[in-house]
């Protein structure tokens, strides 16, 4: 990590802020995604590799990429002692965990475990004489499978140590563990599943001090983003979760990098407008403390009204999603790959500045606007006509002058009048009925 | 005068014992029927009030000589009055000595009534006898004169009664020191006893000692010259007598029994509280085992605080200095004896100071460090807050800080070492304290003021010592104790780490009173530095605006200080809504002065009884830490004129609306109705001028006006400052124009000749336009080719307007109808309204929840009353991190209000004003309007899209 940070000649690129708040494993794929893109040399992403490798008992992984780093075959010594000690230590740990792991292989005796906690734990004590020593030694060699990066194991592991653990803490870490394993596996539905349960587990527990749980709440989002952006309804979840009171409040106090995820689902998203609005406010605040080409783009669009920056700004937003591991997930399509995000990306962002462009011009010069969207004229007419025929736009093209005109349509008085009071009856209505439910409720009771 | 006279004659023996016995007598007094200890001391009080006058300065001296003169003089007038039986002046003279009495009794500082005071009583008393007895002569009498007798009869009947004891033993026995004597030579023998019994085991002890007491033998003896016995006071001479002249005898036990005298009689009356301090002084010296010494020098500490009695008045600063070497010489001890704990928990046993050094295991000591600090730091306090901020004295005063800072930096490191860290959090407030009100230049010079005094010599506490020469005339101390704690404090060069590093160790270990004044110090700091976004983000995700209605209220001027500080932070940065928000509460009620403790606030409405303005009086800050009133006068009137200027231009027609600072309104009301307007004066004088140009849009004008106030110059970075407040005049310049002549005298605007006008450069200006487009403050739009604006007339009738006002009032019937209902039946309302617009179900569930406050305001206002106030409501719709709490925040007009002192329950009127926002507004265009017609306006691509 630390290498990664010292090589970071890319300025948007936040694998070095997000780091700390994940686990060792999931920083792998980042650099592994960095390694890609080549940002950094090849070198430097090695050493920081090992350096993450060193802590975690991968050690035949950390050889080979020792191998290919120096282009030798001799391995360190201290990586040949670790690996033995590790290998001891695996042994140690499975002989310990060995009975409740012969039991739970067991599907006949599995069938045996109810959902009563409590009688679970008598049962495995009374009958295979599994007692709590056992239950943990489980969970340390979960752990340790974890480590060496066998994450299927652990991940098996954790969920039946789950059902047997008493004690709350440890059945905590052990939904992080579950949850990092189903990431690292990448099975995105499952991941997300453990993801709630572990939103749910950090919203009701009571911390010991306001500051963990926020820290909590900063670490879930983080990891909650590998999921995110690879399942199919990510898009939708990011928004509900960081858009929460509490979370956007841990955003903001602690990792005000992860606005730029959060504004790119927002732009992205169509179907989350009235959150929108509150977004740009916290853009507004934000904008000072931390500087993302997306948050300059919304903030540009939205708050300054400045379309030849946002302009510049999305040039800058491109950029920003191919190198960033989250936004940039390529899909590969016969011979060349694309990134559907920034595609998708780029169209929104045109419309929002299209949008608010129209919404405070009378008329509006065609090379302009071309210019403003990065298009050129043809498409941009071309463009613009098909809004206007799916009935987006209520505007004209004269093309004599090239321009186009809006339409100025300023709303009845009588309209808004009707508006107001439209709903005054049917409120008037709903609060007699319910008046009378509760009067004849009344007697009865 | 009789007292002085006898005394002169005693011999030095003699005036010891009798004062040994003094003291003594004192221990057992409390079981001694009052009459004998008041006689034998009646006489005693006479003695050592000459003799006080010796140990004292002789400044007092001479005044006390005056006292006693001047009640002699009355004497000698009632003798001559009584010679001529004139009752009149007899009773004046009787009303005058009464009076002189007072006085005296005030200079000696003893209860003891003089000699000369009782024997004018009874000559009084026979006087009165004898002319009530002869009645003759009283009927030959003026009436004037009977009168004064009866009257002085009465008078004089209530008056012996308080001297009754006196008077009888008086007058049985004018010769009492005869008596006395005798007394005093039984108690003599008895110690003489007492001593030798305990020679023995001393000299075997001791014996290795013998060459050392030889030395201290010799040099006690030419101590004993004759020049020296003069400065010698009576208590130290009697001490020598018993400790000095054969050090070797002195045991733990004598120290600690007189230890027990002295201390017993403290908080009696008739004992000096300067000399208590002297005489546990001198045993400190004699203490025998460092345990001891510490158990004496806490008694010190103490003593020393008892020499000032009044709780308004503060400690003279020299006793102070000493007070503070004292606590630095226990430091030493507790260091170099990690051993001895101190603890004010359990009383520890009665022997538990006989260990020795030498003692391995931990020995216990009753004291509590912090809590002397404490006192030591209210004592600094308030002798800032007494000497007059304008002389030499104060400033000399400021220079002990360092002293304080160093002791506070010792005790903490002590409490860190022996691992009360609760203590430490707290000593480490009273450093944040210190610094948290000081800029970086100031904190500087404090830095370097303390290293250069380290480096010059060993400072003040050398002079503080050299001050008294008792100080080195003693034996040499027993337990000898190196200066090993640091006496000079050490400051990083960046405040900014020192304040990190104390209130990080606060957060993590503080109480909550504790974490609450350092958050509020950090916060005040950070705004200080110029950080104005990290220390609003501590002050909001603090709660502490939730709180501080309910806190002290020395807590509740911390924060109005640190409000007013983050104001000004902002202002620096630029920011003048954020400031505006920050300052208006305090400006609200005029009583800046009040609220921020600097100063008292002459209010014309209540009046304060003497008790109030005696509080008040006592929480004043001393002048070092005050913020420039009038700096924070102009900072809040211009925010307040950025913003208000515009506002009134673009709501001209309906002056109910909306109403950004009600001060600023008002003075701008009273500088319009006046006919003739001078050129301006002072600070308000000059906004308001500035204010009229600005109306006109005359931006240049106003600029010029504004930086005409002499005040700005002690901002910090002025010039940037100025650049500031030159763009942000030219925008809102711009903005009053617009909202003023645009859509009643244009049909269409250029770019080119708008910006041209207020100079602002073209995209500055097409931005701001867009957003007032946008916002719906202005009805217009761009003709992009022709770069012009072009306005739209949408000006309703009056018809219209009324008919909006209707179902405005309508619209806030029907939500009032739905509270009502809600309330009576309750819970049914979320079902109820399920058909409603989210917007409405907003309201509704606001209602039911007044701590949801903002959802009110966020969900359902979404009009221009929310986009424009500040910075705290998107945080603040964000809510609380882990309560809903923050939404006192907006409620308390982004800004957090200021808190008034001693007025704590104050109604939260965030709360009605809250409503305001998002029902009562009965305008022809409410909230609910301009949201609808700006959705219905906006351009909306989604249409088509799911």
């Amino acid at each position: 990590m630390a290498a990664a940070a010292a090589a970071a000649a890319s300025k948007y690129d936040l694998t070095s802020t997000m780091a700390p708040n994940l686990d060792r494993h999931l920083v792998f794929p980042l650099l592994e995604f960095l390694q890609e893109r080549g940002l950094y040399p090849e070198e430097e992403l090695f050493k920081a590799k090992i350096e993450l490798l060193n802590k975690t008992n991968m050690v035949d992984y950390a050889m080979d990429i020792h191998k290919s780093l120096y282009h030798t075959d001799d391995v360190p010594q201290e990586m040949v002692e670790r690996r033995v000690e590790v290998v001891a230590r695996l042994k140690a740990l499975e002989e310990s965990a060995a009975p409740l792991v012969a039991f739970l292989q067991n599907p006949s005796a599995v069938q045996e475990l109810r959902a009563d906690k409590q009688y679970n734990l008598q049962m495995l004590n009374d009958r295979y004489q599994i007692g709590p020593d056992q239950i943990e030694a489980l969970y340390q060699y979960a752990k340790f499978q974890f480590e060496c990066g066998n994450y299927s194991g652990a991940a098996d592991y954790l969920y039946q140590y789950r059902a047997l653990c008493t004690n709350s803490e440890r059945s905590l870490s052990a939904l992080w563990g579950k949850l990092a394993a189903e990431i690292l596996m990448q099975n995105w539905d499952v991941a997300l599943e453990e993801l709630n349960r572990l939103k749910e587990m950090i919203d009701s527990k009571n911390f010991s001090s306001p500051l963990n749980q926020v820290q909590s709440r900063v670490w879930l989002m983080h990891w909650s983003l590998f999921i995110f952006f690879n399942h199919d309804n990510g898009r939708t979840q990011i928004i509900d979760l960081f858009n929460q009171d509490k979370y956007l409040n841990a955003i903001q106090t602690n990792g005000p990098h992860l606005l730029r995820y959060l504004a790119t689902a927002f732009v992205v998203n169509k179907r989350r407008r009235p959150q929108f609005k509150e977004f740009i406010k916290v853009i507004q605040q934000e904008q000072h403390s931390f500087k993302d080409p997306i948050i300059e783009f919304l903030a540009c669009v939205y708050v300054n009204y400045d379309f030849d920056g946002a302009q510049n700004k999305m040039k800058e937003c491109e950029e920003v999603i191919i190198n960033d591991p989250f936004l940039g997930k390529r899909v590969e399509e016969g011979n060349y790959s694309t990134v559907p995000l920034r595609d998708e990306f780029l169209e929104n962002a045109r419309l929002f500045i299209f949008e608010t462009y129209c919404r405070i011009h009378q008329r509006i010069d065609m090379e302009v606007l071309a210019e403003k969207l990065n298009l050129n004229y043809d498409e941009a007419e071309r463009w613009i006509v098909n809004l206007i025929r799916t009935s987006k736009l209520d505007a004209k093209i004269d093309s004599n002058s090239r321009t186009v005109i809006m339409e100025m349509t300023y709303p009845n008085v009588y309209e808004q009048l009707i508006d107001h009071s439209k709903t005054l009856s049917q409120r008037t209505y709903k609060l007699v009925s319910q008046l009378l439910e509760y009067a004849e409720a009344q007697p009865a009771r | 005068m009789a007292s002085r006279f006898w005394t002169q004659g005693d011999s030095d023996s003699e005036e010891e014992e009798s004062d040994y016995e003094d003291i003594d007598e004192n221990v057992v007094g409390a079981s001694e029927s009052t009459t004998t200890a008041a006689g034998s001391r009646y006489l005693q009080g006479n003695a050592s009030d000459s003799d006080d006058s010796d140990t004292q300065k002789r400044v007092v001296r001479s005044a006390k000589d005056k006292r006693f003169e001047e009640m002699s003089a009355t004497v000698e007038q009632m003798k001559n009055a009584m010679k001529i039986n004139d009752w009149v002046s007899l009773q004046e003279s009787f009303d005058k000595i009464n009076k002189q009495l007072e006085k005296v009794m005030r200079i000696t500082e003893a209860d003891k009534v003089p000699t000369l005071y009782i024997k004018a009583l009874v000559m009084l008393e026979d006087f009165l006898s004898q002319a009530l007895a002869n009645k003759d002569a009283k009927k030959k009498m003026s009436s004037s004169n009977a009168k004064a007798l009866n009257s002085m009869k009465q008078k004089l009947k209530k008056n012996n009664k308080q001297y009754e004891d006196l008077i009888s033993k008086y007058k049985e026995n004018p010769e009492i020191e005869d008596e006395d004597y005798e007394d005093e030579e039984v108690e003599e023998d008895e110690d003489s006893d007492l001593e030798f019994e305990e020679d023995p085991s001393n000299i075997a002890a001791g014996s290795g000692s013998e060459e050392q007491s030889d030395e201290d033998d010799t040099r006690s003896a030419d101590e004993q010259g004759a020049d020296w016995q003069k400065k010698m006071s009576k208590k130290d001479k009697l001490m020598d007598k018993e400790f000095k002249k054969d050090p070797s005898e002195i045991t733990w036990d004598i120290v600690n029994k007189k230890l027990k005298e002295i201390v017993s009689a403290r908080g009696k009356k008739g004992t000096g509280r300067v000399e208590l301090v002297e005489q546990l002084n001198f045993l400190t010296r004699v203490a025998k085992t460092p345990a001891q010494k510490l158990e004496i020098l806490f008694c010190v500490v103490s003593a020393q605080f008892d020499i000032n009695p009044s709780l308004s008045g503060h400690m003279p600063i020299n006793v102070w200095k000493k007070c503070v070497e004292n606590m630095l010489v226990i430091l030493d001890i507790l260091n170099q004896y990690p051993n001895i704990v101190v603890d004010d928990v359990v009383e520890p046993d009665e022997n538990e100071t006989q260990k020795g050094a030498d003692y391995k295991g931990t020995i216990r000591v009753w004291g509590n460090l912090v809590a002397f600090l404490e006192r030591i730091d209210v004592e600094f306090f308030k002798s800032l807050q007494c000497i007059d901020p304008h002389t030499r004295e104060f400033v000399e005063r400021l220079r002990d800080e360092p002293l304080f800072l160093v002791l506070a930096q010792n005790i903490q490191d002590y409490l860190e070492r022996s691992g009360n860290l609760k203590a430490a959090a707290k000593v480490s407030l009273k450093r944040v304290e210190l610094i948290y009100y000081k800029p970086q230049e100031v904190y500087d010079a404090v830095r370097k003021w303390a290293e250069q005094r380290g480096e010059g010599n060993d400072g003040e506490f050398e002079a503080v010592e050299s001050k008294g020469p008792e100080e080195r005339r003693g034996p040499a101390p027993f337990v000898v104790v190196p200066e090993l704690v640091p006496r000079k404090p050490t400051f990083p060069e960046n405040s900014r780490v020192l304040m990190d590093a104390l209130v990080s160790l606060i957060y993590k270990y503080g109480d909550e009173r504790t974490k609450a004044r350092a958050m509020l110090c950090d916060i005040y700091h950070h705004a200080l530095m110029d950080e104005f976004s990290t220390s609003r983000d501590l002050l909001l995700m603090s709660h502490l605006q939730d709180t501080i209605q309910i806190m002290d209220v020395s807590t509740q001027i911390l924060y109005n200080r640190a409000m007013a500080q983050l104001g000004l932070s902002a202002f620096r940065n630029g920011l003048t809504a954020e400031a505006h928000s920050c300052l208006s509460e305090l400006y609200s009620a005029g009583r800046v002065r009040e609220l921020l403790a600097q100063g008292v606030s002459q209010s014309r409405y209540h009046e304060k009884t003497p008790e109030q303005e005696r509080l008040e009086r006592r929480r004043q800050m001393p002048y070092h830490m005050h913020i420039n009133l009038e700096l924070l006068e102009a900072v809040h009137l211009t925010c307040a004129m950025l913003l208000e200027v515009p506002n009134m231009a673009a709501n001209a027609v309906d002056s109910r609306r909306r109403v950004i600072s009600k001060t600023f309104r008002r003075f701008f009301e009273i500088s319009e109705r006046q006919i003739l307007t001078g050129p301006p004066e002072n600070v308000r004088d000059h906004v308001m001028a500035a204010s009229r140009a600005l109306t006109r849009g005359d931006y240049h004008k106003a600029f010029d006006i504004v930086t005409a106030i002499q005040v700005w110059k002690l901002l910090k970075n002025w010039e940037n400052v100025s650049q500031m407040l030159r763009d942000k005049m030219k925008e809102e310049a711009l903005r009053t124009y617009l909202f003023t002549y645009g859509s009643s005298s244009y049909t269409s605007l250029s770019l080119d000749q708008l910006s041209k006008m207020f100079d602002i450069p073209e995209s500055r200006t097409h931005s701001l336009v867009s957003k007032m487009m946008i916002t719906e403050e202005l009805h217009a739009s761009w003709d992009q080719p022709s770069r012009c604006i072009v306005f739209h007339d949408v000006e309703l009738t009056r018809l219209q307007a009324l008919s909006f006002q209707l179902t405005d009032k309508l619209s806030i019937l029907a939500d009032s109808n739905e509270r009502a209902v809600d309330s009576k039946i309750g819970g049914g309302g979320g079902g109820g309204l399920d058909g409603l617009p989210l917007r409405r179900r907003d309201g509704a569930d606001n209602n039911s929840n007044s701590a949801a406050l903002t959802s009110a305001a966020a969900a359902g206002g979404g009009g221009r009353w929310q986009e424009k106030t500040s910075y705290g409501q998107a945080r603040q719709s964000g809510g609380g991190s882990t309560t809903t709490g923050r939404s006192g925040y907006y409620a308390n007009a982004g800004g957090g209000r200021p808190v008034t002192p001693g007025q704590i329950s104050r109604d939260r009127n965030g709360q009605t004003r809250g409503g305001a926002g998002s029902y009562g507004r009965p305008s022809y265009q409410s909230v609910s309007s301009t949201k609808m017609d700006s959705s219905a306006r906006m351009v909306s691509l989604n249409r088509g899209i799911r």
